[in-house]
Formats: C-alpha cells, sequence, structure tokens
C-alpha cells in the first residue's frame, strides 16, 4: 500500500473520532503550548540582553582586571599572598574582598600598546555633595565619566559624535534630575554645576603638627586635621533621557575622563587606593578574543570581552528558559500516555476492520505505519493547536507585557518561524513514537481472531 | 486450479489439542463454483482460511495454479491475496463511517492500483451491485443487503480469480440473499473465477457445481453437479 494513501486513510479514521482526536490533540497542544512561549520569551529576552549589550558595550570593548575573582563569581579562598597592589574592594558577594589592583603601571604599559586604544582606568568617583546654579540645595549624587563609546539620546543639548569626549569642563546629567531639581531640560542647559570632592585625612606626621602648632597654634592645627576640599565647575551639556536599554541601573552624572582623573587622584591622595584601579576598559583593535589572548598570556590580566559579558547574560536566560521548557515536556510526557491510550483503544475498537484490510492483503507493516500515522496526524493537529495559540497569546500579551516592564520598543516574547515549524516536527516524532506501541499490536493481530470478532 | 493435499490443522497441544481438519485433499478445477458445506464447528471455515493463506496448516499443504501457499514468504503472500483472491463475511465488515468509494477502493489501494485508475474501476464496480447512486454515501446508512452488495463491490473491484465467500447471505432475508447469490454467481461466470462458498444452507449449496461436505473435520462427501445445473444456477 502506498504511503499517500495510508496517510489519507489514517486523516480519515481520524475524523471519524472527531471529538477524542481532538481531546488527544489538545493535551499535546498544552506542551506545545508551552514551549512555544518560553522558546519566544528566550528568544525576546536574548534579543532584549542583545540590544541591551549592543547600546551599552562597544564589541571591541575589553574590560581588564588583574584579579580573577572580579570577572568571576568564583571568589577561591580568601586567602592570598600580599603585594604592595592588593587593596580591599567590594566583591561579587558585597564582603569586602583584597583583590589586586590594577596600578598607573599597568595603564601605561597598556596605553603603550598598539593593539588597544581608549584605555582608560575605572575611576570610582565620590562627591562629598554637588551643588546645581539657581538652587541653594546641596545634593548628593553619583559621579561617573563619561563613556565615548556608546552614544545615548539626550532631551536637551547635545552630545560629541561616537568616540568622542566630552570637554573637561563639561557635565551631563540624567533626566531622573529633572524632577527632584524642578527644572526643564532646556533651563539646565549651560547652568553651573559644582562638584564638591574631599580629600581623604591623611594623618598628619608629628613634625607637620609641630609645625602647624608653631605657626599658628591651636586653629592651625584643626586645620590640618579638617578634611580639604575642592570645588570642581562644570557646565551643563547635555540632559539625557532615561533609556529602557541603559545597562546603569540608577542615574549618576557624568563628567570627561580627564575631569574623572582629577578627583580620583584628588579624593585618593594619600590614600593607599592612590593610583590604583578595580580594572581598565580599552577597545580592542580588530579581533578582540585574539587581544584578550594576547593580554592575559603576556600580563596575566584577566580579560572580558564583549562577548563574554554577553555570554553571561544569555546564560542566565537560558537558564530560566530550560526550566519553563523542563515543565512543558513534563506536559508532553504526559500526552504521550494519552496518545498510547488513545491509539490502544482505537486498535481494541477497530479489530475487525484490521482483520479484513489483513485479509485483503495488507501487510503487516503497512497496518503499522497507518496507527502510527495516525499518531502522527495527532501530533500535528496538537502542535499546530498550541503553536497557534501560542502566537495568539503572543500577539495579545506582547503589547501589555511591554507596558508593564517598559520595554520601550522591545517585545518580550519573540517569534521564530524556523523554530516553531522545528517544535511541531518534533512533536509529531514523540507522537509517532507514542503510537509504537499500538501500532506493533494492530500489526500483530492475527486476522482469523480479528475477523472472528463481532 | 486449487489444490488441497493432506491438510491437518490442529489447535492446541497435548491432551487437549483439538483437531479441525483431519487429512483434508480435495482439487478445485479453475472457474469452478464450490459450496463447502457443515454445521458450525466442522471445520469448513478453517479450510477457506487455510486455502486463502490467512492460516497454515498443521501439516499438509495447498497449491494454488501450481504455487505452494506454504513456500511463498509473507510479502508474496500478501500480494498475492491483494491481486488473486478477495473475501466477504457473513457479517459484511464494510467500513460504516466510510463512504462507499472509499470502501470500495481499499483493495484497489492494498494493490497500489494507480490513483487515476481507481475512479473508474470503483464506479464500475459498485454500478455491477447497483448501488451507484451511493457512492458517497456512508456505508452505515446502508440496509443489510446494500451492505452485502457493497461488499461484494469491493471483493470483486480488483478482479479477482478466487473469491471466498463466508456465509455471504447468513445475516439477509432470503428475497436480498437471493440478490446476493446471483451476484456472486454472475461474477463468477463472467469472470471464469472459482468461487467458494463457505455455507450450511443446503438450498445454496445444491446451485454449486460442486459440493465438499465437512463433518468433524473430515470430508464426507464430495458431490460434483453436472454443469448443466451450474449454469443454470449462475443465470437463474
Amino acid at each position: 500500500m502506498k504511503r499517500i494513501d495510508i496517510l489519507q486513510r489514517a486523516g480519515r479514521n481520524l475524523r471519524q473520532a472527531k471529538g477524542r482526536t481532538f481531546l488527544t490533540a489538545l493535551a499535546i497542544s498544552v506542551g506545545a503550548f508551552t514551549l512555544t512561549l518560553s522558546l519566544a520569551a528566550g528568544q525576546g529576552a536574548r534579543q532584549y540582553a542583545d540590544n541591551l549589550l549592543k547600546n551599552n558595550i562597544d564589541p571591541q570593548a575589553l574590560f581588564i582586571v588583574k584579579d580573577k575573582s572580579i570577572t568571576s563569581t568564583d571568589t577561591g579562598s580568601g586567602l592570598k599572598e600580599y603585594s604592595s597592589d592588593l587593596s580591599a574592594a567590594s566583591g561579587a558577594s558585597g564582603a569586602s574582598v583584597a583583590v589586586k589592583m590594577m596600578t598607573d603601571e599597568d595603564v601605561s604599559k597598556l596605553q603603550a600598546r598598539s593593539d588597544v586604544k581608549q584605555v582608560v582606568p575605572i575611576y570610582s568617583l565620590n562627591a562629598k555633595y554637588v551643588t546645581f546654579e539657581g538652587n541653594a540645595k546641596k545634593y548628593y549624587s553619583p559621579l561617573t565619566y563619561y563613556d565615548a563609546t556608546t552614544v545615548s539620546e539626550v532631551m536637551a543639548g547635545s552630545l560629541p559624535k561616537l568616540g568622542e569626549q566630552i570637554g573637561d569642563d563639561e557635565i551631563v546629567v540624567p533626566e531622573q534630575y529633572l524632577d527632584t531639581l524642578g527644572v526643564s531640560a532646556k533651563n539646565l542647559i549651560r547652568k553651573k554645576v559644582v562638584v564638591v570632592a574631599a580629600q581623604a585625612v591623611a594623618t598628619p606626621s608629628e613634625a607637620e603638627l609641630q609645625q602647624a602648632f608653631l605657626g599658628g597654634g591651636n586653629t592651625a592645627v584643626e586645620e590640618l586635621l579638617k578634611p580639604k576640599t575642592h570645588d570642581y565647575t562644570f557646565t551643563v551639556r547635555a540632559v539625557l533621557k532615561k533609556s529602557t536599554l541603559s545597562f546603569v541601573s540608577s542615574p549618576r552624572l557624568h563628567i570627561s575622563t580627564g575631569a574623572a582623573k582629577d578627583v580620583y587622584v584628588y579624593t585618593t591622595t594619600g590614600t593607599e587606593n592612590a593610583g590604583k584601579y578595580i580594572g581598565v576598559t580599552a577597545l580592542a583593535k580588530g579581533d578582540s578574543a585574539a587581544v584578550k589572548n594576547v593580554l592575559q598570556k603576556k600580563y596575566g590580566y584577566s580579560v572580558q570581552t564583549a562577548k563574554d559579558a554577553q555570554g553571561l547574560l544569555f546564560t542566565f536566560v537560558n537558564v530560566l528558559q530550560g526550566i519553563v521548557a523542563g515543565f512543558a515536556m513534563l506536559a508532553l510526557i504526559a500526552s504521550v500516555f494519552g496518545i498510547i491510550n488513545t491509539q490502544y483503544i482505537s486498535v481494541l475498537e477497530r479489530t475487525s476492520q484490521i482483520g479484513l484490510m489483513k485479509a485483503l492483503g495488507m501487510s503487516n507493516k503497512a497496518i503499522g505505519k497507518l496507527f502510527r500515522y495516525e499518531a502522527a496526524w495527532i501530533g500535528f493537529l496538537g502542535g499546530a493547536l498550541g503553536v497557534g495559540l501560542g502566537l495568539i497569546v503572543g500577539w495579545l500579551a506582547n503589547p501589555v507585557i511591554t507596558k508593564a516592564l517598559d520595554l520601550g520598543d522591545n517585545r518580550l516574547l519573540v517569534f521564530v518561524w524556523w523554530q516553531l515549524a522545528l517544535l511541531i516536527i518534533a512533536l509529531v516524532v514523540v507522537a509517532i513514537s507514542a503510537g509504537w506501541f499500538p501500532s506493533r499490536k494492530a500489526a500483530r493481530l492475527d486476522p482469523i481472531d480479528a475477523l472472528r470478532t463481532e | 486450479m486449487i489444490e488441497v493435499r493432506n491438510v491437518v490443522k490442529t489447535y492446541g497441544k497435548g491432551p487437549s489439542a483439538f483437531t479441525a481438519l483431519n487429512d483434508v485433499s480435495f482439487v478445485v478445477p479453475d472457474g469452478t463454483v464450490v459450496a463447502v458445506v457443515g454445521k458450525s464447528g466442522s471445520g469448513k471455515s478453517t479450510l477457506m482460511h487455510i486455502m486463502s493463506g490467512l492460516d497454515h496448516p498443521t501439516s499438509g499443504e495447498v497449491l494454488v495454479d501450481g504455487k505452494n501457499l506454504k513456500e511463498m514468504k509473507r510479502k508474496e503472500l500478501d500480494a498475492f491475496r491483494s491481486t488473486e483472491m478477495s473475501f466477504i463475511f457473513q457479517s459484511f465488515f464494510v467500513q460504516g463511517n466510510e463512504s462507499c468509494y472509499d470502501n470500495v477502493a481499499l483493495p484497489l489501494e492494498v494493490s497500489e492500483v494507480g490513483y487515476r485508475h481507481r475512479a473508474a474501476r470503483v464506479r464500475k464496480a459498485l454500478e455491477g451491485v447497483e448501488l451507484s447512486d451511493k457512492i458517497k454515501q456512508r456505508a452505515k446508512d446502508l440496509s443489510g443487503g446494500q451492505k452485502q452488495r457493497l461488499a461484494i463491490a469491493r471483493a470483486v473491484v480488483g478482479e479477482p480469480k478466487v473469491l471466498f465467500a463466508d456465509e455471504p447471505t447468513g445475516n439477509l432475508d432470503s428475497a436480498t440473499g437471493e440478490v446476493v447469490q446471483e451476484l456472486l454467481f454472475k461474477y463468477a461466470h463472467d469472470n471464469k473465477a472459482t468461487l467458494i462458498i463457505v455455507t450450511h444452507d443446503q438450498d445454496l449449496a445444491d446451485k454449486c457445481q460442486m459440493q465438499i461436505h465437512v463433518k468433524d473435520g473430515v470430508i464426507s462427501r464430495i458431490d460434483s453437479a453436472t454443469s448443466k445445473q451450474a449454469d443454470e444456477g449462475s443465470t437463474k
């Protein structure tokens, strides 16, 4: 018997038991539906993560540190050999751990290399307070330096071209500050912002104390022990628009790398953090992976490329997706038993039909195929139903989710046609394997016994 | 020509063994209308199953046109049954949920007749049993007599050389039974096919050219009627 004829007969047999076929297919569609949504959510999350990285990290970007424990979650053993560039820093776990810091020497070594450019150490900046022109209050604000490798949207003012820094006397303010300050973005442009940085209190030597006492008495000593501050004055160049794709969660003020260096040097002078950085960012020239290897081999640095960062995010997404897919698999396993059951009943019901077909010379193989194809049809129907429902739900839910999670132009559920097609094919295969036992029973039926039924 | 040689069929083993057929031998020439007559449990159905290759004898052999069924591979036997033989059963075994067309098309699908040739042959077979107007109807909506006529159409659509009929009129009243008998005889006569009717109805058996009486697993009597009588039966 030809395959096409068997397939047609299988389809006809199912149509004759519409209710049963539909219910069995429905069981599969539950798994198919869940898998469709988990695939779509995974795809959406990966695309979102991808957009996030593209908007925040230059693909050539390198993050270079000396201590592997900064970039990896493995903190190793707490005991480490002492070296002069060891410094206390906050580890991934939040506990204070001693990590090896990058030094000025490392920075200049990297700056001398021809395969990297825009080598900027990570200045951890601390302003005592900031004041805005036309506002008497003092504010606390996190401070960071302007990242020339990405372009951000502005509400007012303008930003330099990609790869160019803002001026050393310029500052960029985030949109979120406008409410607190009570001014519009336009009105903030060209206003002065004063950043007051405090120098760490250095313990003066005995000789210094004596000299101060001799020179100015008690007041001079107090003056010496009082923390020194310095005012850095900037002009607002632009107001950054709040972005759903921003990597930095909390809003902060941005100053140029040059100004950042000044502030950093000023605030750390006399402390053990002077001239030390948790890491260095740079742009690789050419293949970033190759540059990474060279730097790791030659200096023993730990280097993270943009791809590595992406991999880390993707791992997270994949794990979540795997959990959802796992539940879908459970649903599928349950539906497999549904198919087996349905097909067994079908074989029992159609014993005489099977006997007749055998008497007419239909081979055992063809009989087995007939029942397997019926299972395949059920799998296909269930798969198509589940995927269809998933598409409808995705279509309805996407705008709601996007609004609720504030994703901007991004969609959480992204459907990929080839994935869905593959899913349906996989379900057909699963259904065929579920139909194997009943089909074997049908194929092995003794035609004489079968014809005696009734 | 069908040759049955020393066929023995035993069910079970040891002391509980039951011998359904015990050393049965006979020859059916081509184009003969044969009645296998006997009471229920006499072994006549078993004999039909063995002659058609559906069942295998415990010992002995069956040769159809010189081919020993025992020596044929399963695939060959399936192909042989699908092209050379067909069946009609007491309880019709038509597929109620399928259309008459699909019921009749099944043997053609099994013997892999090309799609294009099927429709004409199905129509011709349904015409032969006067069911042309029911071609699209579901088989379950037919009356008993119509169902058996449909079964005949299904049996003859592949133009088999040997047609087995197991109590073909057993579930029918005498009038519709008469119609079914005539259709069977007509097919055998027109196509020079061998028709083997298993029955316990002596009236039906009397219309056949050859009667094989089976009793308790052995042949008690073989009657060969004159060809004149047989011709009368087939044209009646």
